[in-house]
């Protein structure tokens, strides 16, 4: 008796109790659903977190971490840019590094006719723009003139524009940063997601930024290596060659993201093993659904089996019988499961902005396991319907 | 066709041995037409099962086709009774899910019989039975004399080598059992080895040979090919 054959006779003995066949599935369903969705999340949110500290374009940051030393003899460390010129230009010059960015911030009161905003002016270089995919909403971005020249013009996020135009559009308006006069020439689109938070900014090429506030100091340097793999030798180069210029011991540092993915994946590991017991127990329990319901089927079906068993059913081709119609019911289950899942994590993703991820190992495995439950939790009706007796069956009413 | 030797079958019973059958002697040739009679709690029905592989005796031998089976396991035995015997129970024992196309093919699945063999074969025997109108039909949509025509109809799909029926009438009035006993003396007439089990004698008398069963023994015979 073929495979093929016993999926349709399991599938016609299914259909006959719909809505019994349903709510047992229920429990597996739930089950297999509620893994694929934590799953397809927690996989999702790995890789975005993962994306965003090795930085999307191959970027890695250089950051500033003064020693005990350090703050001992100048308490005022922190407020002080830790990055100049200089070092740009130091590790402008390390091989592989493809380009430097550069911002500088400082805090501002920015004035619009009688409104103020409490802000930050960022001063970037040509090179964020290469790297920080930035939408302009309104407007036009910074032209290579502008970054050369230091022409007195800004975009500003859209918290700004809320604040000071209330909606009426900025563009070529002046505002004041400081009190120096900037003409607007574009608004940056609203950043979307869980993750993104806005607030009010005004960027500004490092030139003009250098000329209002009267200082040449860096705040960030991000650098951007030609290719993946460079960037942790880029990194450790970059930090090794400014704590040398600025006299450093270990002040001058890169991310390390061997240390990040190792407490990422503990973290993960952790996820995992929670949500794992949570599911092995509702999978479980939806198991024993499964094999509480196919013990009533049996004994329904006595009858059944005695004729099946006088036509000439083997006992193992009745026990393979129900053991295929318990693995049809659970598989079934699995597959809406598996629907299911995939779509309320592709829903979460839509409205809360946080990434999903399913792969095809996921929706296997959930395949896969939802069939092993319902072998393992149909052995015990399927072997009592195989050890039946064909004459006593015969005569069950 | 079957020779039974010195068959015993009993029962523990608050550990007493209840003998049901005892020192059973019986042949039968092929194409021969046998009735088995006695009064209720004889013993016809468990020599029924024994003659039909469903059951093995507690000792003697059962030779069916040559074979001695009365030590068979379960497999051999459901292998004999798919391939060679055909059941007719007094209840019809139709699956009540399946049309009566696909109760007459149950026995080829079991068989292995391909799918589309399956259908001419099983179309082939219902016509046989007179019921190619009926193919599609559930058995709730059929009369208790149409069911047990394609009980008959399942039975013969497989060409076994023995039928056997247990009180193919036992549910049915007078008018329909005749056409049910006419329909065995058709298979019969066409080289169909039969023994069926009854109490009515009026049922018997379609048969060729009588074996009265008493006490689980045989006490008469009459009408045997010799
Ligand atoms: N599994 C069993 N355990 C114990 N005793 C049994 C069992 N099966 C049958 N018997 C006994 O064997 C005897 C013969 O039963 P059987 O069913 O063969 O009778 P029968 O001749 O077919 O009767 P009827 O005409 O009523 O169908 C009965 O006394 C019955 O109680
Ligand atoms: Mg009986």
């Amino acid at each position: 008796m073929s495979l093929m054959e016993n999926l349709l006779m399991a599938v016609g003995s299914l259909q006959a109790h719909k809505l019994r066949s349903l709510l047992t599935m229920l429990g597996i369903i739930i089950g297999v659903g509620a893994v694929i969705i934590v799953v397809a999340i927690g996989q999702g949110g790995e890789a975005m977190l993962k994306s965003q500290i090795a930085g999307s374009g191959n970027t890695i940051e250089l950051f500033y971490q003064p020693s005990n030393e350090e703050i001992a003899a100048n308490p005022n460390i922190y407020n002080q840019a830790p990055f100049s010129q200089e070092d740009i230009r130091l590790v402008e010059t390390i091989p592989g590094v493809k380009q430097v960015v550069a911002t500088s911030s400082a805090f501002s009161t920015v004035r619009f006719r009688e409104k103020t905003s409490d802000s930050s002016a960022i001063g970037i270089n040509q090179a964020y723009l290469d790297v920080n995919d930035i939408e302009i909403a309104k407007g036009r971005g910074f032209a290579a003139s502008d970054f050369i020249s230091g022409r007195r013009v800004t975009m500003i996020s859209s918290f700004m524009q809320e604040e000071l135009f209330e909606g009426k559009s900025p563009i070529g308006e002046i505002i004041r940063i400081g009190a120096q006069p900037v003409e607007i020439i574009g608004v940056l689109k609203k950043p979307t997601g869980l993750l993104a938070f806005g607030s009010v900014e005004a960027y500004l090429p490092y030139n003009t930024w250098k000329t209002i506030f009267a200082k040449n100091e860096i705040t960030q340097i991000t650098l951007q290596a030609e290719s993946a793999d460079q960037i942790k030798r880029i990194g450790q180069t970059a930090a090794k060659k400014v704590n040398l210029l600025h006299g450093t011991e270990d002040s001058y540092q890169v991310i390390n993201m061997e240390e990040i993915a190792q407490g990422l994946g503990q973290i993960t590991k952790i996820m995992t093993l929670i949500i794992g017991s949570i599911a092995g127990i509702s999978l479980f329990v939806g198991g024993i659904g499964v094999m509480n319901i196919m013990l009533v089927s049996v004994t329904e079906r006595t009858r059944e089996i005695g004729i099946r068993m006088a036509l000439g059913a083997t006992r193992k081709q009745v026990l393979t019988q129900f053991l295929i119609e318990s693995m049809t019911l659970t598989l079934i289950g699995g597959i809406v499961g598996i629907v299911i899942g995939w779509g309320t994590s592709a829903l979460i993703s839509f409205f809360a902005g946080w990434p999903s991820l399913i792969s095809w190992q996921v929706v296997a495995g959930g395949v896969l396991f939802s069939m092993i439950i319902g072998i393992v939790f149909g052995l015990l009706p399927a072997n009592k319907a195989a050890k039946l007796n064909p004459i006593e069956s015969l005569r069950y009413e | 066709m079957i020779i039974m030797e010195n068959i015993i079958k009993s029962y523990k019973i608050a550990k007493e041995d209840l003998h049901v059958l005892s020192h059973i002697n019986l042949t039968i040739q092929t194409g021969e037409f046998a009735a088995i009679m006695g009064p209720s709690g004889s013993g016809k029905s468990t020599l029924m099962n024994l003659i039909g592989c469903l059951d093995t005796p507690t000792s003697g031998n059962y030779y069916f086709a040559g074979e001695n089976v009365a030590s068979y396991k379960d497999e051999d035995l459901a292998r004999i009774r798919n391939s060679s015997i055909g059941f007719v129970f007094q209840h019809f024992q139709l699956l009540p899910r399946l049309s009566a196309l696909k109760n007459v093919e149950l026995p080829m699945i079991y068989a292995g019989i391909s799918k589309s063999e399956r259908r001419d074969r099983s179309e082939e025997a219902l016509r046989k039975v007179g019921l190619a109108d009926r193919m599609d039909h559930l058995p709730n949509a059929l009369s208790g004399g149409q069911k047990q025509r394609v009980a008959i109809a399942r039975a013969i799909v497989n060409e076994p080598k023995l039928l056997l029926a247990d009180e193919p009438t036992g549910a049915l009035d007078s008018k329909t059992s005749e056409t049910i006993m006419e329909q065995f003396t058709k298979l019969n007439d066409e080289g169909a080895t039969i023994i069926l089990v009854t109490h009515e004698a009026e049922i018997a008398s379609y048969a060729k040979r009588t074996i009265t069963v008493r006490d689980g023994r045989i006490v008469s015979e009459s009408g045997g090919i010799t």
